[in-house]
Order: C-alpha cells, then structure tokens, then sequence
C-alpha cells in the first residue's frame, strides 16, 4: 500500500527539519518552561497573598490567559504587542516586533498561567507547620518561601510541571499560523513543496510521538527518584 | 525580671469564638514552667502567641524586655532568640539533618559555615544524634526527629525555649528520650515553657505549673502546690483524670 510514498524526501530533508525546524521548536520550550515557571511561581505567591490587590490581579491574570484559546493569544499578542511596546517606551510610532520574539513572550506569559496553578498547589500542600517552623527560626517570609516552601513544592510538583512542559512541546506546533519555522513548520514546508503531504507529517507524528513518549516514561522514573522521603 | 511577661491577652478566632480570655502570666530567667489543660483549653495556641506566631487582639507580651505585641518589633530577630519546638517536630524534610540545623544559623545569625556546622556537631552531639548528620528527616524515628528539632533550636543560641506538646506525637517508648534531653536542659538553667501532660517531666524539674481550661488562665502555682493542693476544683478534676493511673 506505500507502493506510491517516497520516503527519500525525508532522508533529504532531515538537516532542515532538525537544524532549523526542532531547534525552534526546543528552544521555545525551554524558554517558556523556564519563563513559565519563574513568572508563573510569582504569580502564585501573589494569588494566595492576603493582600486582595495582588491576589485579586494574579486570579484574574490566570482566568483569563486559560480561558483563550492559545492560537488566539499568540495572534492576539503578535498584533498587539507593537502598540503595548509603544505605550511602555512612549514612542511616536508602534514598535516592531518579530514573530520569533512575540511568540517567546507570548508562550511564557501564557504558560505562566498553568504554572502558576500548579505552583499554587504545590505551595497549599506544604503543611502550615512548616511555615511556622520557619518563622520560628527567625526567617522572614521570603526567607521562608526561597529555603523551605518552595523547594519543597517545586519538588512535589516536578512531574506535573515536566508533564505541563511535554503538552507545551507539543502547542508549539501553533507557532504556525505566524509562519514560523518550527518542526511541524518545516515538515509542512517540504511536504507542500514536494508534493510528499502524508510522508512528511508521518514522519513528524513519529518524531512527536517519540520525543513525548520517551519524556513521559523519563517522568515517571524521576517521580520515584525525587520524591521527599516523609 | 521576667523573661516572658503575658500580660492580660485576649485571642478570638472570630467575633464570636474567644480562645484565650485575659490570660496574665510570667516566666522568670532560669525557670521552667508547665502548662497543662484539656484539650482545646488554648495552651498551644497561648505558647505560640509568645513568639507571635498566633496573633493576638488585646493584652502585651514581652520577651526579654521586648514587645512581641508592638507593630514595629523586628519578630523575625525576637524569634530567632526564641527556640521553638513543634508537637509535628517540623523538620524541613528536603534538607539533610545538618543542613536542617545549619539553616537558621547562617541565613539568621549570618554565621559562616564552618561555624554553623561546629555548631551543629556539638549540639547532634549533644542529642546524640551524630551519626545521622547526613540522613534525612524520614529516615528517623519519630523520638529521633524530635531531638533533632530540639537541637535545630539549640544551635541559635536561645535565650528561652518554648515546647508544644513535644511528645504528644511520639510513641511511648520514644518519650523519655526526648523529656530526657529537655530534663538536662531545665537542669542546665534555660528558660522554658512546656506545654505537655507528661505529669513526670512537671513534677521532675518544673518550678511552676500553670492550668489552664476554656481559654482561661486557672490555676498559676508552684509546683508542689499545684500537685499537693490545687484550689480549683477543674484543676482538681483534671488531675485525678491524668494521674488515675
């Protein structure tokens, strides 16, 4: 049944796809996990903040980034952004922002949200105890943040944000629609312009499927491994 | 002069529910008082308002002369003399038993390593705990973790120390280790406030015993009075409970 596939265009095609296409693709994710969950463990100090301004502006942040669909926020931001980088600079005109850029910024705000959640979680689980243990010692309450709660609950949720990291993989495919050159992007690319539609995006599910697959498995094993010994 | 000096405090959970009701209570430098009560009596909710991790809405506290009460006290230097040992030990289970120890001593007291961890030997030592120096919380028994909370205490120099309930959680044949280090401690002259039942540690090296029921400050007496005639009938019944057996 493959009598009419030529899968040499994939042989051909592999320094593009991997050299231009996945190194996107890798370095988005590592810079929106690594964005997402700095922003996003911010955000979720100021949620469960007794001060209602700052939990009242992290609620609405998180409701409304999950709320929008993603590919409606990377358009969103891609067309908003030059008029919010001329209101921030006070310049004359709206600013130019590159589609690689807006798309960095808009991934690690969005995911910043889900982040935000799962650190929220994480900092509810840790026992009231353990704040008051530190208190107790003399820390102040960043103190207590930076050296014993959150160390506890990034520990406790590093499955969850690896998992959260493997679906962000796969949504950087939406870069698309602003005809960026990510994996899915440049298996697309040649599958339109060699006429090769069904090798091609066999070949990326394969890929997909083999990064995720081997990334969950590698969760699995670090969840047995990093969790705290009660 | 009084340590801890409790002046007439008042708590309330909310407006309608009052935990402690106008408690007025000291501890003198060197003296080891005990604070007894059923359970929800407000005896672990009055020893944490002593180092203001309870908020309280009337009355003063002062520690060494300082005000725990006035807004502009810097809490987290009065705490860091205060030691505080949890009915959960709350170690930090993330961190190595060392490391548990060395934390206070140079994120608080700014002490170099090398001398948090000297400071640190000496007082697993002391525990006698040292050879679990590079173990984690979980991996001791619960009496363990207990005197290790202890020394994570001791290891900041303080000028009193204040237990909730340390052997509540335990097991029984854990308890003496642990009422054993706090027994050399009273004897060495610290300054401690015991809320606990254990009757034996009371009448072994406490000066004082407070009772309390109801939020309420009862019965504040010297030891031998308190076991030999306490004059509040509550007081009265609540010992022939404790002591029955």
């Amino acid at each position: 049944m493959f009598s009419d596939f030529d899968f040499g265009v994939i042989w051909r095609s592999l320094p593009y796809l991997f050299e231009q296409g996945m190194s996107f693709t890798l370095t988005l994710t590592v810079i929106a996990t690594i964005g997402g969950i700095i922003l996003g463990t911010l955000i979720a100090m100021m949620r469960l903040s007794s001060k209602p301004i700052l939990s009242g502006f992290a609620a609405s942040y998180v409701n409304v980034m999950r709320s929008l669909p993603l590919v409606l926020v990377i358009f969103l931001f891609y067309f908003l952004m030059p008029y919010i980088g001329q209101w921030i600079i006070r310049a004359d005109r709206p600013i130019q922002v590159g589609a690689l850029s807006s798309t960095m910024v808009t991934f690690t705000l969005f995911e910043a949200a889900y982040f935000s959640e799962i650190m929220r979680a994480g900092i509810q689980a840790i026992p009231r105890g353990q704040v008051s243990a530190g208190y107790a010692i003399g820390l102040n309450y960043r103190e207590v943040m930076r050296f014993v709660v959150l160390p506890q609950a990034f520990r406790n949720m590093l499955p969850v944000i690896f998992t959260q990291t493997i679906v962000l993989f796969q949504d950087t495919s939406l870069v698309y629609v602003l005809s960026i050159t990510d994996f899915m992007g440049a298996a697309s690319k040649i599958a339109q312009r060699d006429g090769r539609l069904t090798e091609m995006y066999l070949f990326a599910a394969c890929i997909y499927f083999i990064i995720c697959f081997t990334a969950s498995t590698l969760v699995k094993i670090l969840q047995r491994r990093v969790s705290i010994v009660r | 002069m009084a340590m801890i000096a409790i002046d007439n405090i008042s708590k309330w959970y909310n407006p309608t529910f009052q935990v402690l009701k106008d408690c007025t209570t000291s501890v003198d430098k060197g003296e080891v008082v005990v604070v007894c009560g059923p359970s929800g009596s407000g005896k672990s909710t009055l020893i944490k308002t002593v180092n203001a991790l309870e908020p309280i809405q009337s009355g003063t506290i002062t520690v060494d002369g300082i005000s725990v009460t006035a807004a502009k006290t810097n809490l987290p230097n009065l705490r860091s003399r205060v030691g505080m040992v949890f009915q959960h030990f709350e170690l930090f289970p993330h961190l190595r038993i060392v490391e548990n120890l060395c934390l206070g001593p140079e994120k608080v007291l700014g002490r170099s390593h090398d001398a948090a961890m000297a400071k640190a030997e000496k007082m697993l030592e002391r525990v006698g705990l040292t050879k679990h120096a590079q173990k984690y919380p979980g991996q001791l028994s619960g009496g363990q973790q207990q005197r290790v909370a202890i020394a994570r205490a001791l290891v900041m120099d303080p000028i009193c120390m204040l237990f909730d309930e340390p052997t509540s959680a335990l097991d029984p044949e854990m308890i003496n280790e642990v009422l054993d280090v706090m027994v050399e401690l009273a004897k060495e002259g610290m300054t401690m406030m015991v809320v606990t039942h254990e009757m034996g540690f009371a009448k072994k090296v406490a000066d004082r015993v407070i009772f309390m029921d109801a939020g309420e400050i009862v019965e504040d007496a010297r030891k031998d009075d308190f076991f030999g005639t306490p004059r509040s009938p509550r007081a009265q019944a609540f010992l022939s409970k404790i002591l029955a057996h």
